[in-house]
C-alpha cells in the first residue's frame, strides 16, 4: 500500500519559474524513503506541500489513500514532522515544549518522558531550549515529531547540526522506529552517503524534477551497471577498432581503453576476440562507480 | 469545542515566562504602585482624601487617567504583538499548522489567549488599585477609609467601557502580527497609530482613528468637550474590533505559506 502518493504536482512562487515541475512521488507503507537532491532542488517545497504548509497549485496529493485537502485533520493526526530547522519555543524547557504539543495531541503524560529518553534529552531538566546546542534542538524537534506515536514521519534534513555520533544515533533510532513500530519514514537529505545506510527506497530530485525513484536495491544495480571497464593492451588502436566492429562504444583514455556498462559475458567475448587477433591483453579491470557519483551524474545531467 | 479547549491550553502554556506575560503583571501594578507609594510617603494627603465620600471615585478615575492616555493602548499593542509573534520568533508556525486542528481553532484559540490576558490585566489592575488604598490605610491608621464603600457598579462600568475601547487595538495588532514576520512591523504600526491617535484626539473626526477610544473614554468623564459630539465611539470600537478580527481571520485562512 502507498502511504504518500504525489501525482503531477507543480509549484511556483509568485510569477517565477516552476520550483516543482510535474513531480510524482510514491512512498510505500513501512518503507524508509530517502528524498535526495542538492540544495534548492525542491525537496523542502515538496514536503511542505505534502504537509499542507503551501497551497497546492497543480496535481494531486494523497496520504494514507485519502486526498489531503479533504482529510487534513485526520491525516495530520497520524503524521509527525520536522521541516528544516526545528520548531522550538526557546523560552521554555524541553518538557514544557513537549507539553505545548501534548495538549493538542492529547498524548499520555508519560509519553513526554519516553520521547525525551528516546532522543537522549532526559537530562536537560530546567534548561531553557534557547540554551540548547543545535544538535539538542534537532533532537527535541524529533521528540516533538514522535510525541503522538505517528504512523508517518516526515523529516527534512533531520541530522543537520548533529555530530557524527549523533547522526549514527538518530539513524539507529529511525531504523528502530521503522522496524519495531512499523512507522513509515520519508527523510530528505542532500547527502546520499548520509542516508544510504538507512533507507529502503530512494527518490532523487533536481531543479524541481524527479530524476529517479525506486528501491535502494535498484539504485545499487545501477551502480553495478554503471561500472567502467579498463583494457590494457599492447596495441590499443587495433583493439579499439576491433571493439568498434563489435559495436561496443569504447575510447582511449590515458593509454587505456575505457568501456562502460559491460556484462561479464561481453567482457569475456571482447577478451577472446582481442587474443584471437594477436593482441596481448595485459589487464582487464572493472571499477564500480559509488552511489555518490551516480547521484552526482543524475543531478548534473 | 474540545479541540478549541486543548488548543487554548497549549497557547496558554506558550506565554509562560514571555515578555508579554510579565508585561501584564508589571503593567497592571505600575500605576497602583505609584499611588501606593504616594499613600505611604505622603500620609497627610492620603488621610485627607480618605475623608472624602468620593474617595473611590477619585482614586479610580485618577488611576485610569494615567492608564488610558498611553500605558493601556501601548501595553495592549505590545502584548498582542509579542504573543502573536511567538510563532515567528521561534520558527514554529510550520509545526503549529501541521497539528491536527483546524486553522480556525488555531486562530481563535490564540486570539482568546490575548483576550483573557487583557481580562487578567484588568483584574490585576483593580486588585492593585484596591491595595494602593488599603495598604496606606492600614499603615496610616485611617479609620475613614473603612467607611467608604467600594462603588462596584461604576467601577465595573468604567472597566467594561475601557475593555471595549481596547478591543480594536487587540484586533488590529493581531491582524498585522499574523501577517508580518518582522516584529518591527506590528510594533511600528502600533506606535504609529498610537501617536496618530494622540494628535487626532482633538480633531473632530478623531474617532475614525481606532486607537483614540481609551483617551475619549477618559475625557468623556472629565472633559466631555474633548469628545466628538453625537458620536458613540464605543460603537465605533466594537465595529473596528469586529471588522479587523474578521479581516484578520480571512487573511490568516488564505495565507499562501503557512510556515
Amino acid at each position: 500500500m502507498t502511504t504518500i502518493q504525489v501525482s503531477n504536482v507543480s509549484h511556483q512562487f509568485s510569477n517565477q519559474e516552476y520550483v516543482l515541475d510535474n513531480i510524482n512521488l510514491n512512498v510505500r507503507e513501512g518503507s524508509i524513503y530517502g528524498f535526495l537532491g542538492p540544495n534548492g532542488a525542491g525537496k523542502t517545497t515538496t514536503l511542505r506541500l505534502i504537509l499542507g504548509l503551501l497551497k497546492k497549485q497543480k496535481g494531486k496529493i494523497e496520504i494514507f489513500g485519502k486526498p489531503f485537502d479533504s482529510h487534513r485533520i485526520e491525516i495530520l493526526n497520524k503524521i509527525g514532522s520536522l521541516i528544516e530547522s526545528p520548531s522550538i519555543y526557546g523560552h521554555l524547557t524541553a518538557i514544557n515544549n513537549l507539553k505545548v504539543w501534548q495538549k493538542i495531541y492529547q498524548s499520555p503524560d508519560n509519553r513526554i518522558g519516553e520521547v525525551l529518553e528516546l532522543v537522549g534529552l532526559a537530562h536537560t531538566k530546567n534548561k531553557k531550549a534557547s540554551q540548547f546546542s543545535l544538535g539538542m534542538k534537532q533532537r527535541l524537534g524529533i521528540a516533538v515529531a514522535l510525541l503522538h506515536n505517528p504512523s508517518l514521519l516526515i523529516l527534512d534534513e533531520p541530522t543537520n547540526g548533529l555530530d557524527p555520533s549523533g547522526i549514527v544515533e538518530i539513524r539507529e533510532l529511525l531504523k528502530r522506529l521503522n522496524q519495531q513500530h512499523g512507522i513509515t519514514i520519508i527523510i530528505s537529505s542532500h547527502l546520499l552517503g548520509e542516508i544510504e545506510k538507512l533507507v529502503t527506497d530512494v527518490g532523487i530530485i533536481n531543479k524541481g524534477k524527479m530524476l529517479f525513484e525506486s528501491s535502494l536495491t535498484d539504485l545499487m544495480n545501477r551502480q553495478h551497471q554503471a561500472s567502467t571497464i579498463y583494457f590494457d593492451t599492447n596495441d590499443n588502436a587495433t583493439a579499439l577498432q576491433l571493439m568498434h566492429q563489435q559495436k561496443i562504444a569504447a575510447q582511449i583514455e590515458k593509454e587505456r581503453i575505457v568501456v562502460s556498462q559491460l556484462s561479464k559475458h561481453t567482457i569475456a567475448q571482447i577478451n577472446q576476440n582481442l587474443v584471437a587477433n594477436s593482441i596481448e591483453v595485459y589487464g582487464i579491470r572493472a571499477i564500480e562507480n559509488d552511489l555518490e557519483s551516480i547521484f552526482m551524474n543524475l543531478t548534473n545531467n | 469545542m474540545i479541540s478549541f479547549i486543548h488548543s487554548f491550553q497549549s497557547e496558554w502554556l506558550k506565554k509562560k515566562g514571555t515578555l508579554a506575560f510579565w508585561l501584564v503583571f508589571v503593567g497592571s501594578f505600575f500605576i497602583p504602585l505609584i499611588f501606593l507609594s504616594r499613600g505611604i510617603f505622603y500620609p497627610k494627603d492620603f488621610l485627607a482624601e480618605a475623608k472624602s465620600p468620593q474617595f473611590w471615585d477619585i482614586l479610580t478615575s485618577r488611576s485610569w487617567q494615567f492608564m488610558a492616555i498611553l500605558l493601556l493602548p501601548l501595553g495592549v499593542a505590545l502584548a498582542t504583538s509579542l504573543i502573536t509573534q511567538i510563532e515567528f520568533r521561534n520558527n514554529t508556525w510550520k509545526q503549529l499548522n501541521t497539528t491536527p486542528q483546524s486553522l480556525s481553532v488555531i486562530f481563535w484559540s490564540k486570539f482568546a489567549v490575548i483576550i483573557v490576558m487583557l481580562l487578567q490585566f484588568f483584574i490585576l489592575f483593580h486588585i492593585g488599585m484596591y491595595l494602593s488604598a488599603l495598604i496606606p490605610a492600614i499603615i496610616n491608621g485611617s479609620t475613614d477609609f473603612y467607611e467608604r464603600s467600594v462603588p462596584f457598579e461604576s467601577i465595573l462600568k468604567m472597566a467594561g467601557l475601557y475593555f471595549v475601547d481596547c478591543l480594536p487595538i487587540v484586533a488590529l495588532q493581531y491582524l498585522v502580527s499574523l501577517q508580518f514576520k518582522n516584529f518591527l512591523v506590528p510594533l511600528s504600526f502600533g506606535i504609529g497609530l498610537l501617536l496618530a491617535s494622540l494628535i487626532a484626539v482633538q480633531w473632530k473626526y478623531g474617532y475614525i482613528v481606532p486607537y483614540t477610544y481609551c483617551p475619549y473614554n477618559m475625557f468623556s468623564a472629565k472633559q466631555p468637550q474633548m469628545v466628538p459630539a453625537g458620536v458613540n465611539f464605543h460603537y465605533w470600537a466594537v465595529g473596528y474590533f469586529a471588522g479587523a478580527t474578521l479581516l484578520g481571520y480571512f487573511l490568516y485562512l488564505n495565507k499562501k505559506e503557512k510556515g
